[in-house]
């Protein structure tokens, strides 16, 4: 048989084999969805978020509605079977339909939506901001409320000064690891001065229900997501129980994505892939403090590093046997009110000392791996006693010295590694609050101010400060991540909104999320082209992964 | 005092006033967030740093050192005037070393005024000259 002739018989073969693997690669993914949504008010819609939720998965992908009022799920990202869809537009909700069979060909749906009859319910933390009289400094004093629930809680409240004023001395004994699914006492009471909680309380009373059925301000909203800020899709994956509180998210060298837990003591993991998700038990040092980890950051060998919170000291997890390593503190420096919150491996192999704080006394701790001994260290030694410092967000250098934030105040300091001395510097801004840091490598220090309402970097080589005002009025960035491409991305408690803003242009975009979003660390895999943004929703029990398009 | 330096006296009050608001650092962690004074802090420290026989130089470094513990940071704003808050009320100033840096320029000298009060914030001039 000629060669021709061998392929003139194999060809039918051959075509029949490709087809056959192309269908079997593809059984069970849908083409794809897409549709347009509009409303009676406005016509076609843009910036509207579509979500959709296989039944019985714990993933959601979102798209967002262009200047045409069209969507379009990536091709191959929804396999077949039943859909919920649920939207998001400020002022509107989803008359229907409200659920969508998805087969292997590709379906399209009209999505028609409705003004809304309930606008507050809809409204972000920042909106409340927005809408609620008062000065800066009387909404300043709330920015703390967003750690454990949103602000639409305060101001449905019908209490009057005087009720709120046993509320607000109860909520100061909470923990700060406290959210609504699982409220936690300190150990140690906090005391609190009467005369600001009274000045709090009156506050309050004036921007909630106390005194009349409705609000007696409108309520202000921020517009819908336009252009750039809709070429994005967004992926939620829901953790197993609604008390897991994810607080820091990173991925690892395999893609798979690691969470702290700030309210239980486990680690958790997820395999991005197929939503399956895996927990770790950390062991339980203090059965009666507040269970929980806050900061989870990798050390050069990429093993994971966790900070105890109240139960106190540090969690090494090996990522080979999956086994954790606990540095207890030891017991002359633990007490009830003990509380590290943060940790910084990065550069520990150089001098086998891992850097943490502890909150209660204000001061910086730094681990000897051999010994497994603590020092503590006073950075603000030298400074005017009684003013309120917190040492926060952590960042060490190649040669093991450490950044850090003040976040009780307005600096950011830098430890000696070998002499111990501080070095602090004021940030430009007074009042800044700066709240999480990484250090990228040129040197620079990228970190949020939190009450400021900034961005800011500092040069570590020239010892220079830069800041920016983020977009968004009472956006209140919790931390900032600077990715290959020299953009930064942000995110926090209040605007369900994650920026994303290069700092040589000025340009930003601001992708709002499909739900209320209560964000801390934020986390970019740089692996991936265009980059992919991760991070937790502390108090939604979900995961996060946003892929922009451009 | 010679009229060019009561000028410069009050050129460097307002440029003060008009650059360094609100030096007092905020308080609380939680809800409680005021301003907080404390009466346990030392005097600021504060001046100009200039070219010698020049101008304000802007941006400057300027670093108050305490021997062996540690050092507060800050830099000039467009006028060439710096503010350090104060340290510990603990921290004798003479103890504390003011020293000035701007690339392109080295330390010519560091002139510090005589106090009236214990109480007086510290005047600290410090002088570049160019490489």
């Amino acid at each position: 048989m000629l060669p021709e002739e061998r392929l003139r018989h194999c060809l039918p073969a051959v075509v029949c084999g490709i087809l056959i693997a192309c269908a079997q690669a593809s059984a069970g993914r849908a083409q794809t969805l897409s549709g347009s949504v509009s409303s009676a008010a406005e016509g076609a819609m843009e910036g509207v978020l579509v979500s959709a939720q296989q039944a019985g998965s714990p993933i959601t992908v979102t798209v967002v509605s262009d200047e045409h009022g069209r969507f379009r799920f990536p091709d191959g990202r929804l396999a077949a079977g039943h859909y919920a869809l649920r939207i998001r537009a400020v002022g509107y909700d989803l008359d229907g339909p409200q659920a969508v069979e998805l087969g292997a060909a590709s379906a399209e749906v009209a999505l028609k939506l409705r003004r809304t009859s309930d606008l507050a319910a809809e409204l972000t933390n920042t909106e409340w901001f927005m809408s609620m009289p008062g000065t800066s400094e009387q909404k300043r004093a709330l920015i703390e409320c967003m750690s454990c629930h949103t602000l639409e809680r305060i101001v449905r409240s019908t209490y009057t000064a005087e009720e709120f004023f046993p509320v607000l001395k109860r909520m100061a004994q909470y923990a700060n690891n406290t959210t609504q699914a699982r409220v936690q006492w300190r150990l140690a009471a906090r005391e609190v001065r009467d005369d600001l909680v009274r000045k709090l309380a009156s506050y309050l009373a004036t921007v909630n229900l106390s005194s009349a059925p409705t609000w007696p301000y409108a309520l202000q909203t921020l517009p819908r997501p336009k252009g750039r800020a809709s070429h994005v899709v967004i992926t939620e994956y829901q953790v197993p129980r609604r008390t897991i509180a994810p607080h820091d998210v990173r991925t690892d060298a395999q893609g798979n994505v690691w969470y702290s837990n700030f309210v239980e003591n486990f680690l958790g993991e997820i395999d991005p892939k197929t939503g399956e998700h895996r927990e770790y038990a950390i062991p339980v040092l203090k059965p009666d403090a507040p269970t929980g980890t806050l900061d989870l950051e990798a050390d050069a060998d990429g093993n994971l590093w966790l900070a105890m919170m109240f139960q106190t000291g540090l969690a090494k997890f090996d990522m080979t046997t999956k086994t954790f390593q606990i540095f207890p503190v030891q017991a002359a420096l633990d007490n009830s009110a003990t509380q590290q919150s943060m940790v910084m491996p990065r550069a520990w192999h150089v001098d086998d000392k891992v850097w943490t704080n502890d909150v209660a006394k204000q001061s910086i701790m730094r681990l000897d791996v051999k010994t497994g001994k603590y020092e503590l260290i006073d950075p603000f030694e030298f400074l005017a006693k009684g003013r309120q410092h917190s040492p926060y967000g952590m960042a060490a250098d190649a040669q093991n010295q450490l950044y850090f934030m003040d976040f009780g105040d307005e600096n950011i300091g830098r430890i000696d590694a070998k002499s111990g001395a501080t070095t602090i510097y004021p940030t430009p801004t007074p009042k800044s609050r700066p709240r999480r840091t990484m250090l990228d490598d040129q040197g620079r220090l990228w970190f949020t101010e939190f009450a400021a309402n900034k961005l800011g970097m500092f040069d570590t080589k020239s010892e220079s400060f830069k800041e920016w005002d983020v977009p968004t009025p009472h956006t209140y960035p919790y931390d900032v991540f600077m990715d290959k491409n020299g953009e930064s991305w942000s995110g926090g408690m209040a605007s369900d909104r994650v920026l994303r803003f290069d700092p040589q242009s000025g340009r930003s975009i601001e992708y709002l999320l499909p739900r209320s979003t209560n964000i801390r660390r934020v986390f970019v895999d740089n692996s991936t082209n265009p980059v992919t943004f991760w991070a937790g929703n502390n108090h939604g029990a979900e995961i996060l992964r946003i892929e922009p398009l451009d | 005092m010679t009229l060019d330096r009561a000028w410069l006296r009050v050129a460097l009050i307002v440029a003060l006033t008009l650059a360094v608001p609100g030096l007092l650092r905020a308080g609380g962690v939680d809800f409680t967030d005021d301003d907080t004074t404390t009466d346990d802090e030392g005097p600021p420290y504060f001046g100009f740093v200039r070219e010698v026989d020049g101008p304000g130089i802007a941006d400057a470094k300027v670093t108050a050192e305490l021997k062996n513990r540690g050092a507060l940071v800050t830099r000039t704003n467009i006028m060439g005037v710096y503010k350090i808050p104060g340290f510990g009320k603990d921290i004798n100033p003479d103890d504390v070393t003011i020293s000035c840096a701007k690339d392109g320029y080295k330390e010519a000298n560091v002139l510090r005024r005589t106090r009236n009060d214990v109480k007086d914030p510290v005047e600290v001039e410090c002088y570049l000259k160019k490489d």
